[in-house]
């Protein structure tokens, strides 16, 4: 189990995330939504050791890890496919997923591991020699997941994957991400397309000015009216 | 024309010298193109690193070798202060060049206090070996520069292309605290890289010591050629300012012999002033 | 105050009279060289951010200048002076003329390009003009004052206040504004409307004539010029270390350090003392970069800022908007076959579009098909290669950002790009004063108040843009984008990252921007919002136009659906 117990973090002088608790069983699919602004990237950035906490805890199977240092943080079985992909652009793909494996534990796996990602997504394969800086966006964010797949979490952390990508590649996005759910790997999703969110995840918390408001099944969240206008917009019941 | 021998001549110590440049401009390359700090005062350190050489020999017989067990690890551990010092003050990498150019003067007049203005010249057994292949001389301090420049660079490379913590740096170039999420430990990297440029620094003082004589005005005299190699070879490339500097160092060599010593200077700028302008992308 | 600086202009000037010991005109004659130095490197270095370690270079071209004509041909020093500041002048635009073309030489590079020109220089002039032992300089001084120590003063103290005064004229100009946008981010100031290559050549030209001229001067004072001493990395060093301890981003900065550093090396003048002197400064050095980012005047500025003037509330009948122009079906912008490939990538293969004045329109396209960088190259961020765009008629392709931006077409940034180091409202204020109608400051404020109030970020125009969260700084793009009162506007996935709620405002605001009179082109990948908003729309893909007309039709289309939407729209 991954929880944040009350968090609170500031982004520069400004309060970012103020007493946020949630948390996430083995195998999950959770989604958390919620305005620009609210502090959903701040609260990945911090789950993965990312950002300082302010106050409050982060603990994994009920052991606090919140002092740990930022390079700790995928020991504990966390690992993070960031907001924009942010690949290492000069390293080829295959040095990108080598280093998605750096940690000690993974890299034992590393040959396993790397088949195991060419087969979710069959494109890599080819492109491993690559630049990384040289495929498309598309492509980019399965690097990025990959690489998080190489470090063998428990946990995965996803922050907005559909940014900026075409509805086509979207949808092969969440599938894959449906998949790797289905491995047994528990996702936390960040992300602005709400209806596939809302459509992937069993649970969901919609998080607003640094505070959570609303907590649940997806369709309890768009029942209640108030929250499905305001954050959920024009998405149909 | 000069003759044949003269060429050969020039164009061979072009290479010793060159192969000096190139240990030199390591250091500088990684730390700068790695760590985004460009460190003016690696050539205060590596001349420091002479005149401690020279002093141990001068005054204890103490075999210039052994004196890099003391410079080596005492560099390494400047190396990392100095990295310390501008992550702590959050350095921007113009400011780098500033901050280190006030350490350069620092150490500098700590050098001039010590040991003077004066000019030094190491006396040692290596000096003194010398050969001949065919008209061509070469001295033994000249191989052990280019043996120091050549293995330090390759073993750089090798690190860096082949090894996971060479990979782990690279990145962490890019992309420090994405990389610090899949569990590499960046300080401790930074600290290395800083060591070891400086450690590197260390071993350059020895070659000084060995082949040249030791003056602290030399200090910047160095600086402008190094830098051409440098950025001639590429940031934070290992292998770049050996080959640039050996490029550098034999062009200068023969159009010494060919002209006259006062325009090679000219050489080495006017190459790093072409390379800038027309291939400005390689930066 | 005016009288103030009559005063102490009347006593300086008069102190050669007053029988000083020749000490202290010396010690003042090289506090004036070191403040003329300083300030003359700042006009180019300060104010635009391209560190020149080169300036004892144009400095020395000043001196050998000066030397050789009334040191070795016997010149009357004088008329030298002028020539001096010349020679400097010439090489320097000779050289920024080839320089600043060149995209990629900023930063470091510059620095040690220009370190590089310094030492080409000094191997030219030693093997050349002096020959290696030097020239000596013994002339006549004019008789301007009892001494010729007093005279050589009162000569440096001119040039002193020309350099001042040219410093402070352009600081509270519009070329000065120019530069210090140019310093924050060069790109997006040409964008914008700055001339920045024209405004790069000036202010190095004035740069190196300030420079030269002292060069002149100092030639006849030291009377034997060699060029280790003229050449030397210490001056280049030394000139940035004292602008950048009194402060760069202020025209007085510079002399306030040039005279600590002066004084401070007088301290020490012996031997020993000297030792100390240089490890003394050295130290100051890494003090005041690490600790005094801003300088020791900008740190007392900012202690001491004057809090900024409450703004009245808009009168309602100022803010009149122009009259809604109806969709005239007019052709407004023609691109025709327009590519631009990057290392390999054909990211525009041959683009055909028109854009009707009044319309709204909708550039869409899968990821990689092309669209930011339409965007990039109509408003001139890059060149096209090859093909036409047409902009009322005149040709685009080819003509430098800024003078898109003058023709009237401006552009949002997907991730914003504010000049981080200048306030909201002078964020926004920029484009008015370079742009089509060319105003000044108060005239182009006002037009940013405007703006401010339009987007809404009234109450954070004092502000600086990191304060803002990036909600905020899509408007401030926006703001700024519409301050122009451009006649065709880019917006670029403006609504990446905003939620279904904040979205529907962002609609609003582009249609209240569409009644304003302005023709937008509008890429995005949320297509409720293309569906919503747009008259028509033109799809992209692979770096070519496949399909334009009204949303509906278009985006039923079988190819469109196929290679953009895929099955989960259908």
């Amino acid at each position: 189990m991954l929880e944040a117990r009350a968090i609170q973090a500031a982004y520069g002088a400004a309060p970012a995330l103020l007493d946020v608790s949630l948390h996430i069983a083995p195998g999950e699919l959770v989604a958390v939504v919620g305005p620009n602004g609210a502090g959903k990237s701040t609260l990945i950035n911090a789950m993965a050791g990312l950002h300082r906490l302010a106050a409050g805890a982060l603990a994994v199977d009920g052991q606090d890890i919140s002092r740990l240092a930022p390079h700790r943080f995928c020991d504990r079985g966390i690992a993070i496919v960031p907001e924009g992909r942010r690949l290492f652009t000069g390293l080829s793909v295959r040095e990108n997923l080598e280093l998605g494996s750096y940690r000690r534990a993974a890299r034992t796996e590393r040959a396993s591991a790397m088949e195991q990602v060419c087969v979710l997504f069959p494109v890599l394969r080819e492109r491993l020699d690559a630049p990384a800086g040289a495929l498309s966006g598309g492509q980019q964010q399965m690097v990025a997941i990959a690489r998080g797949l190489m470090a063998r979490p428990r946990f995965l952390l996803l922050d907005e994957p559909s940014l900026g990508l075409s509805p086509v590649i979207v949808q092969e996005m969440f599938r894959a991400i449906r998949d790797v759910n289905a491995g047994g790997v528990a996702v936390l999703l960040v992300e602005q397309n709400v209806a596939t969110a809302l459509e992937l995840a069993k649970r969901a918390y919609v998080l607003d000015e640094g505070r959570i408001v609303a907590e649940g099944p997806p369709d309890a969240l768009l029942a209640q009216d108030r929250i499905r206008r305001a954050y959920l917009g024009g998405v149909a019941a | 024309m000069p003759s044949a021998t003269l060429l050969g001549q020039s164009v061979l110590s072009g290479i010793f010298i060159g192969s000096l440049y190139g240990l030199l401009g390591l250091g500088l390359s990684l730390s700068w193109g790695m760590l985004r700090q460009v460190n003016l005062a690696h050539f205060a350190l590596a001349f420091l690193g002479g005149y401690v050489t020279y002093q141990l020999a001068a005054v204890a017989q103490v075999d210039p070798f052994v004196t890099l067990a003391i410079t080596v690890p005492a560099f390494f551990a400047l190396g990392m202060a100095l990295h310390w010092f501008l992550g702590r003050f959050s350095v921007t990498l113009l400011n780098t060049l500033l901050v280190t150019f006030g350490l350069t003067s620092i150490i500098e007049a700590g050098i001039q206090w010590f040991w003077t203005a004066d000019f030094h010249r190491m006396e040692s057994a290596y000096a003194a070996a010398r050969w001949k292949l065919g008209p061509l001389f070469f001295s033994l301090p000249d191989l052990i520069t280019l043996g120091f420049a050549l293995a330090l660079s390759l073993g750089m490379w090798g690190v860096l292309r082949f090894t996971d913590m060479g990979k782990a740096i690279r990145a962490t170039t890019e992309d420090a605290p994405i990389a610090a999420a899949f569990g590499v430990n960046e300080k401790l990297l930074g600290y290395l890289v800083s060591g070891v440029a400086a450690a590197v620094a260390a071993v350059a003082g020895l070659c000084l010591a060995l082949s040249h004589t030791l003056a602290p005005v030399q200090i910047y005299a160095w600086m402008g050629v190094v830098f051409a190699a440098v950025m001639m070879g590429g940031l934070g490339s290992p292998i770049g300012p050996l080959v640039a500097g050996i490029v550098i160092g034999v062009s200068e060599a023969v159009t010494m012999a060919v002209t006259a010593p006062t325009w090679a200077p000219l050489v080495s700028f006017s190459l790093l002033i072409g390379l800038l302008l027309f291939r400005p992308a390689r930066f | 105050m005016k009288t103030t600086l009559a005063a102490c202009a009347a006593v300086l000037c008069a102190l050669p009279f007053a029988g000083l010991p020749a000490f202290y005109e010396t010690f003042l004659y090289l506090l004036l060289h070191a403040i003329v130095l300083a300030t003359s490197w700042n006009v180019l270095s300060g104010y635009s951010g391209y560190f020149s370690f080169g300036h004892g270079a144009f400095f020395g071209v000043g001196v050998y200048t000066t030397a050789a004509l009334a040191g070795q041909r016997g010149w009357h020093f004088l008329w030298t002076l002028p020539l001096a500041a010349l020679a400097a002048t010439l090489l320097g635009v000779a050289l920024g003329a080839v320089v600043f073309r060149v995209r990629a030489l900023r930063g470091e590079l510059f620095a040690l390009l220009t370190l590089a020109i310094t030492f080409v220089l000094s191997t030219i002039a030693l093997n050349t003009v002096d020959g290696g032992p030097g020239i000596q300089v013994m002339v006549d001084i004019p008789k301007i004052a009892p001494t010729p120590s007093g005279a050589l003063y009162l000569l440096m103290l001119t040039a002193a206040a020309l350099t001042l005064w040219t410093a402070y004229a352009m600081y509270h100009s519009r070329f000065g504004t120019g530069l210090f946008a140019i310093r924050d981010d060069e790109d997006v100031a040409e964008v914008m409307g700055v001339p920045t290559y024209r405004f790069k050549l000036a202010a190095f030209a004035i740069s190196c004539a300030l420079a030269g001229l002292a060069g002149g001067i100092h030639a006849v004072f030291v009377s034997y010029v060699t060029v280790a001493e003229t050449f030397s990395i210490a001056l280049a060093v030394n000139v940035v270390l004292m602008a950048a301890l009194g402060g760069t981003r202020h025209w007085l900065g510079p002399a306030v350090g040039a005279v600590v550093i002066t004084v401070l090396l007088y301290a020490f003048t012996s031997g020993e003392a000297a030792v100390a002197g240089r490890a003394l400064s050295g130290l100051i050095l890494i003090i005041v970069i690490v600790a005094m980012p801003e300088g020791i005047l900008g740190q007392l500025l900012k202690r001491f800022r004057k809090a900024p003037p409450k703004r009245a509330p808009l009168a309602p009948s100022r803010a009149a908007p122009r009259s809604r122009q109806e969709a005239s079906g007019e052709l407004l912008l023609e691109v025709r076959g327009v590519a631009k490939a990057f290392k390999g990538v054909q990211a525009l293969a041959g683009v055909d579009l028109e854009v009707r004045r009044g319309e709204i329109l909708g550039l869409v396209g899968p990821n990689g098909s092309g669209k930011s960088t339409l965007i990039n190259v109509v408003s001139g961020h890059y060149a096209a290669e090859g093909g036409s765009i047409r902009f009322e008629g005149k040709e685009l392709v080819g003509l430098p950002a800024h003078r898109i931006a003058r023709a009237g077409i401006a552009r949002t940034y997907q991730i914003p790009r504010p000049f981080p180091q200048l306030t909201v409202l002078q964020n926004v204020a920029l484009p008015p004063m370079f742009g089509q109608v060319v105003m000044h400051r108060a005239r182009a404020e006002e037009e940013a108040w405007r703006w401010l109030e339009f987007t809404h970020l009234g109450d954070k125009a004092h502000r600086y843009p990191g304060e803002l969260n990036l909600h905020q700084r899509k408007f401030l793009e926006l703001a700024r984008a519409l301050a122009s009162r451009p006649k065709l506007l880019f917006l670029d996935e403006v609504l990446s990252g905003l939620t279904p709620a904040e979205m529907d405002a962002a609609l609003r605001l582009i249609r209240a921007i569409r009644d304003q009179g302005a023709t937008i082109v509008f890429v995005e990948h949320v297509m409720r919002a293309v569906m919503e908003l747009t008259d028509r729309v033109v799809v992209l893909t692979f770096g070519k136009a496949i399909a334009h007309g009204v949303p509906a039709e278009v985006m039923r289309r079988p190819d469109v659906v196929q290679a953009y939407l895929g099955t989960a729209h259908a």
